[in-house]
């Protein structure tokens, strides 16, 4: 209890202090506030257009799901990565933090980073319905809605744990970043080339990480009418449907991903000189 | 019990034997509480690696070794709350202020506020603690490195070139700092390749040549650990080849006062006696004490040439 507390103390200095920290996170904010006022814009010229809860939280929770993402992994490579450039996580292993100690710490800022990249979203885009001029519904939040949280959640806890192993194996913020981003264009190319070939084969991309992470972060997986409404509307128009793995596949999918990446990290952490 | 003991410990950097370095060779010694234990070696000796091995950040590949007894995992954690120690270049982060950066380390130490300020005033620093480290020059981050090893108020100090880069009065106050923890008990193993750093500070020595210990023990016993004699000779040149013949030197070696030779025994006559055979006769013969700087070269000739111009 003492040492997690200790971690947590260290790992809060570091954070607070970091300007890119600040940086990153208040374009995130902006970015949100941006689409918050906008939504609720919208909702005081057109009384059809809804800005209230629980109907918007499609809206409110895709900033959580989408640009967070990237946020949340390019902050966390930030707060990583350097320690071992700067040659401080050495010092703090000689100050008498373990190697598995100084892993864990920075499985607490993997958490913190899913919290906010997650809260942030919510809080702007909740405190906008309170000055939307829409009726809110009877329910505050939906099972559907906790669906695409939990996905969002989970999204971000498989990229920020991709960026952590990263962080641990290139040991350099540049290159692990430049990794990270080649890795997503490189899933994505070998996805389409692949979708062109056997029926067996596309199955199989469906489960490669940075697809399961997309998936998750799809309100259309968690929303079975708004599927079935795009499918409609796909078919009208001779479209094949759309189709996704089931949300609870995805989930397991990405926290085995997840327990991987992790795994993969200590045992880096571990075994390698700092 | 040593506060420090190491029995064989090896480290070989890099899988594949044709590109792996034997950075520390079976290295085995110890050091007891109260001393100030001088671990001299030339560049690329292995003294950075056995230190780093000490203080948990490089895996050893072969041998062990004990902190205040411990040797598991968990005991070691537990010894390492009794050591401040640096590495190398003082490493800190950029960003943050030197009283920051000293609330990180207290923080792993679990130390209060008051004794940062203490230990900033110790080395000089408060003034300045809080500007970003990033702004320090390295005499000022060595401090800073110096201030942390200190907040614990560890019993075992280990300082990895505390010199590096301090002008002579930063020098002098490092010595000072290592002569007042010194008397209070405290024990500190030092790294250094600056001969008279180790000859004035230093209790005990350990000279280690690429990766292996060479030469150990008291200051006095390591100095006096062989005999050597200072010849002088009309043909210098002619000296020096014969020595070369001669079994019982171990070292032959040119001075601006003569040809420094060191010799198995302190048979003199036997040695004036082989010259005399060789045709060559001396001017002067006198018995040389050596000085822990002829040792040093003696002992790590050959693999570190601009150590005479640090030497000298
Ligand atoms: N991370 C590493 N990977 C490969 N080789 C290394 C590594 N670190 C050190 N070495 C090698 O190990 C040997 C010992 O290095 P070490 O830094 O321990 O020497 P040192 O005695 O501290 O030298 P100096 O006086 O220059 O600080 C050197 O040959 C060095 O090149
Ligand atoms: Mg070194």
């Amino acid at each position: 209890m003492k040492t997690l507390s200790v971690l947590l103390r260290i790992e809060l200095l570091k954070t607070a202090k970091r300007r890119a920290f600040w940086v990153a996170v208040g374009i995130f904010a902006a970015i949100q506030t941006i689409s918050t006022v906008d939504g609720v814009r919208t909702a005081q010229r057109y009384p059809n257009m809804t800005f209230a809860l629980p109907d918007s939280w499609p809206d409110i929770l895709f900033g959580a799901s989408g640009p967070a993402l990237f946020f949340a992994a390019v902050v966390m490579i930030l707060l990583f990565a350097p320690e071992f450039s700067w040659r401080t996580g050495r010092q703090n292993v000689i100050d008498g933090l373990s190697k598995e100690r100084l892993y864990a710490a920075k499985v607490i800022v993997l958490a913190g980073l899913v919290l906010l990249f997650l809260a942030t979203p919510i809080v702007i885009g909740v405190g906008g319905t309170l000055f939307s001029p829409s009726e809110g519904g009877p329910e505050i939040i939906r099972s559907t809605d906790l669906s695409f949280l939990g996905g969002s959640a989970l999204n971000l806890l498989l990229f920020g744990s991709a960026a952590l192993m990263l962080s641990a194996l290139v040991r350099s913020a540049g290159p692990a970043l430049g990794v990270l981003f080649l890795y997503v264009i490189i899933e994505q190319a070998i996805g389409e080339l692949i979708a062109r070939g056997s029926e067996t084969i596309r199955g199989v991309t469906e489960y490669f990480p940075f697809n399961v992470a997309q998936d998750l972060g799809e309100n259309l997986v968690h929303y079975p009418e708004a599927l079935a409404a795009q499918n409609a509307f796909r078919a009208e128009r001779g479209l094949p449907p759309l189709e996704f793995l089931d949300v609870k596949v995805l989930a397991i999918a990405a926290l085995a991903y997840t327990a991987i990446f992790l795994v993969i990290a200590f045992l880096s952490m571990r075994k390698r000189d700092l | 019990m040593p506060i420090i003991q190491t029995h064989e410990l090896t480290k070989r950097y890099g899988r594949r034997a044709a590109k792996s370095v034997l950075a520390v060779d079976q290295v085995s010694f110890a050091v007891e509480e109260g001393q100030v234990f001088g671990f001299l070696g030339p560049n690329g000796s292995g003294k950075t690696t056995t230190i780093g091995m000490l203080v948990g950040i490089i895996n050893p590949t072969g041998g062990s070794f004990q902190l205040f007894g411990a040797s598991d995992p968990k005991g070691l954690l537990a010894a390492r709350s009794r050591v401040g120690a640096t590495l190398e270049t003082p490493n800190f982060y950029p960003y943050m202020s030197g009283r920051d950066n000293l609330r990180i380390a207290a923080a792993i130490k679990g130390v209060g506020r008051p004794r940062i300020e203490e230990c900033l005033e110790l080395v000089g620093l408060a003034d300045r603690a809080k500007h970003r480290f990033a702004t320090y020059s390295l005499g000022m981050k060595q401090r800073l490195a110096l201030a942390a090893t200190m907040l614990n108020d560890p019993e075992l100090i280990i300082l990895d070139e505390p010199a590096n880069g301090l002008d002579p009065q930063g020098m002098r106050e490092i010595r000072e700092i290592i002569h007042i923890l010194a008397g209070r008990g405290k024990t500190i193993f030092l790294s250094s390749h600056l001969l008279w750093e180790v000859e004035r500070t230093c209790s005990h020595v350990a000279i280690v040549r690429k990766g292996r210990i060479v030469a150990s023990g008291t200051v006095e016993e390591v100095v006096s650990g062989g005999t050597s004699v200072l010849l002088r000779a009309a043909d210098e040149d002619a000296l020096v080849a014969a020595l070369e013949g001669y079994p019982e030197a171990t070292s032959v070696r040119r001075s601006d006062d003569g040809v420094l030779v060191s010799l198995g025994s302190d048979d003199f006559a036997a040695l004036n006696r082989y010259l005399a055979g060789q045709g060559i006769h001396l001017s002067h013969l006198a018995p040389h004490r050596q000085s822990l700087e002829d040792v040093f070269i003696d002992l790590t000739r050959g693999d570190f040439d601009s150590m005479t111009e640090i030497a000298s």
